[in-house]
């Protein structure tokens, strides 16, 4: 006879569970309303809050009263009984039974609304936005002759691959040399290893925004700004220390005795490096691969700065910026296109969260 | 871009260019470099140019730069920032530098124009030749010391905008009986009427993010030129007068009259500081208005509520804010965009010299959103009655000032002004405070 116990979760599970529900819901409520505010109007977006699609209780006009010609306006008036001055009436007065009397417009033209309590949202929602933002905004062109065009502007596809043709190879360079400089620092012996370790992790602190006029003189001189190729390189170059870092902590802790039976048996550094640390090392791998991958993703200032905002090379985040348009008065756009450029690096993440985690708690608990 | 171009209509601007080519371009002295460029001798060139205007504003200078680049064959290849101030140092740190530059303002060009980076516009294009093109103000305003301290044609005007404008609902303004008012005093009783009918006259925002307080600036800028000498204000902006002086004092207490009083700004004072300057006119189109008079400049229309129609002219219109003083005139306050040359190559000063030209900014004008400063431009250029009236108004002013913060350094003009005047409206400090701390900021030379 089998017994079936059902396991109950014990009170204190139940309430870090209940405790990390409240905080995913805290941390992801922005993002919420970031959504939501993308199907919205432009004009809704500046007028109310996000939450109001949500139903809730709002003054709902049932009844206009055209205040008469002869009365007094500077003093009490009375309607719908309730009485008072302009200025209270402006204001609002609620009456006996719940309802609310407000004078709405100037003391000369206005009328008087009496209105209710009512459930309702603004659900007028939109996809005006993604359209804006997918295909391009439309502009209106007089030419010196009166003939009017409408253009429509870049739409969000070029940028995209642009990003993709900047991040993957910015992704994958500091990958490969740093995995190989991270296994040369654990496993090969050579004169003065210690002090080039110490110095790699010291660039880790070198902030990338003090070099970049150093490297961009550089690049104009060997006439390589404006390139896909500069950007690659300082992507690689300012991911590396990390990237060498966080790989020599992981492949440093691999079993001695793994390796050594492989040199036994007559490996060579290069034979174990592929055959054997790598194999290994996907876990590691795969985390600084989406962290590199979301760094150049997000990146603004390193493309700025090495690419330029020429519309056939610009990156998405560029892009972005842009659709705002000169004074920002497109704002509201910027809801969709962040939803648009988030695609890629949610797909990228939830592909690999599994090794993410994994890597992330890799060599944390010492055997 | 992938734009479609009907191309009858580009052969008929080719064909304008040259008829205009033919007739104006001899009948002044223009460069040598224009004629040999509109006859096609720097075909196959480039010219980059680099600025701050995006969005629509790129659009349309590309279409606009178009038929020039089909008749010449030069490809002027513009590049715009978002981040235009902080790039524009750093690229021309690292001799990566653009060929011709839109400066926003004149005194991030005077930095350059110091530093020996820019070419002096005044060996190609002839004073007598500007002067046919320009108000001396204009060409005053582009004139700044070189790396040798003399003076050197730094930057030529294309666009402008005016900021001495006051934007009213037209509809439920003429509804409610107002009248447009000429007079300061005038505008003081329409203000006195709106507020006896239970309404606030103005609809007043600050805020925006980091350069929240600029449209302050513009405000007390406005009162500058109003209550003041055109010398108080030229000394004023270069610092030679303090902001604690009792003139900027009486400026700065005059718009105090306005934004300190509750019953004329919606929402009350405190309100200015939370309300976004794109934000600020929407009350305006509330039904009924909620605000009625709303100052700033023409691009403000981009910014006008897009849930429904808004017909210039009939939803919506606009005049000019009167003097105070007549002793002072009708001072006319603008903003601009100015042109100026890292590189000295035949193709880059034939731009430059077109540039110069009414004519080059036909298409714009037509598409609208934007005022030109040349003299020979007509008016029937303009493709609507706002920026029509709004060069009328240019025209019409007894004397044009160039927005001040944008010509104090940056430390106070983009700094300093911004947060004292923002701490002056929100009431956490009073307004000789505000001034003093002003005064310290400014940079010791």
């Amino acid at each position: 006879m089998t017994v079936t116990t059902k396991r109950r979760p014990s009170p204190r599970a139940a309430l870090s569970g209940i405790a990390l529900a409240l905080l995913c819901l805290l941390w992801l409520l922005p993002t919420v309303g970031l959504l939501v505010s993308s199907f919205r109007t432009a004009d809704d977006v500046r007028s109310t809050g996000w939450w109001t699609v949500l139903p809730h209780r709002d003054w709902r006009t049932v009844a206009t009263i055209e205040p008469g010609k002869d009365i007094d306006r500077n003093g009490i008036m009375e309607f719908a009984g309730v009485s008072g001055t302009f200025e209270e009436l402006r204001a609002g007065l609620v009456a006996a039974d719940g309802r609310r009397v407000i004078w709405l417009g100037n003391r000369r033209l206005g009328t008087v609304q009496v209105q209710e309590l009512q459930w309702k949202s603004n659900l007028s929602l939109t996809v005006s936005n993604y359209e804006n933002v997918l295909t391009g905004k439309q502009y209106e062109i007089t030419n010196e002759r009166g003939v009017t065009e409408t253009l429509r502007g870049d739409d969000l596809s070029n940028a995209f691959l642009n990003s993709l043709a900047v991040t993957l190879p910015s992704v994958l360079l500091p990958l490969v040399v740093g995995a190989f400089a991270a296994y040369g620092f654990a496993w090969v012996r050579f004169p003065g290893r210690t002090a080039l370790f110490a110095l790699v992790v010291t660039l880790l602190v070198v902030p990338l925004q003090i070099s970049l006029v150093p490297v961009l003189s550089d690049y104009v001189r060997i006439d390589l700004n404006g390139t896909y190729l500069a950007v690659w390189l300082a992507h690689a170059g300012f991911g590396l220390p990390l990237a060498i870092y966080l790989l020599y902590n992981y492949i440093a802790s691999l079993p001695r005795e793994l390796l050594e039976a492989a040199m036994v048996d007559g490996a060579s550094h290069l034979t174990i490096f592929w055959r054997i640390v790598v194999p290994l090392s996907g876990p590691i791998l795969a985390s600084y691969a989406i962290f590199q991958f979301l760094w150049v993703w997000n990146d603004y200032l390193v493309a700025l700065i090495f690419i330029g905002s020429q519309p056939n090379v610009q990156v998405l985040t560029m892009r972005l910026a842009e659709i705002v348009g000169s004074r920002g008065n497109d704002w509201h756009l910027l809801t969709a296109g962040a939803f648009v450029s988030m695609i890629l690096p949610f797909a990228i993440f939830f592909a690999l969260q599994r090794h993410f985690v994994r890597g992330l708690t890799a060599g944390s608990v010492k055997s | 871009m992938t734009f479609s171009i009907n191309s009858s209509a580009k052969l008929a601007a080719i064909a304008s260019l040259g008829l205009l080519y033919s007739t104006a371009v001899f009948a002044q002295a223009a460069p040598q470099e224009l004629t040999d460029a509109l006859a096609g001798k720097f075909k196959g060139t480039v010219v980059t140019a680099f600025g701050a205007f995006a969005d629509a504003d790129e659009v349309k200078f590309n279409e606009n730069v178009k038929a020039f680049e089909e008749l010449t064959g030069i490809d002027i290849q513009y590049e715009s920032s978002k981040q235009f101030e902080a790039i524009i140092a750093t690229r021309v740190d690292a001799g990566n530098t653009p060929d011709i530059v839109d400066f926003p303002q004149p005194g991030l060009m005077a930095n350059f124009a110091k530093a020996g980076k820019l070419i002096d516009l005044g060996t190609y294009l002839s004073a007598d030749y500007m002067q046919t093109q320009y108000l001396q103000s204009w060409l005053d305003m582009g004139t700044k010391p070189g790396a040798s301290g003399d003076p050197m044609l730094s930057g030529i005007w294309e666009r402008v905008n005016v900021k001495s404008l006051v934007w009213y609902p037209k509809k439920a303004f003429d509804a409610a009986g107002y009248a447009v008012p000429t007079t300061w005093d005038e505008m003081i009783a329409l203000q006195n009427q709106i507020v006896a009918d239970g309404d606030t006259p103005w609809c007043i925002g600050i805020e925006s993010g980091a350069a929240t307080g600029w449209a302050a600036t513009d405000w007390i800028e406005e009162m500058m030129l109003r209550t003041n000498s055109l010398e108080d204000y030229d000394k004023w902006t270069s610092g030679e007068l303090k902001f604690k002086s009792p003139q900027v004092k009486k400026a700065a207490e005059s718009v105090g009259s306005i934004w300190l009083d509750d019953n004329l700004v919606f929402g009350g004072t405190k309100a200015i500081v939370s309300t976004s300057f794109g934000d600020a006119p929407a009350p305006m189109f509330a039904e009924p208005p909620k605000c009625w008079l709303h100052k700033q400049g023409n691009f403000i229309t981009s910014f006008f509520p897009k849930d429904r129609e808004l017909v210039p002219g009939v939803d919506y219109d606009f005049f000019y804010l009167p003097g105070i003083d007549p002793a002072y005139g009708k001072p006319a306050l603008v903003g601009g965009d100015i042109w100026s040359a890292f590189s000295d190559r035949p193709e880059v000063r034939a731009v430059m010299a077109w540039f110069t030209k009414g004519e080059h900014l036909k298409t714009w004008l037509a598409s609208g959103g934007t005022i030109s400063p040349h003299k020979d431009t007509q008016l029937d250029w303009y493709g609507n009655d706002i920026d029509r009236g709004v060069a009328e108004i240019l025209a019409g002013a007894t004397s044009v000032r160039f927005d001040g913060s944008d010509l104090m350094p940056g430390e106070v003009g983009a700094g300093s002004f911004w947060k004292e005047m923002t701490a002056w409206i929100s009431g956490s400090e009073d307004l000789d405070t505000a001034l003093t701390n002003i005064d310290a900021s400014w940079p010791s030379k």
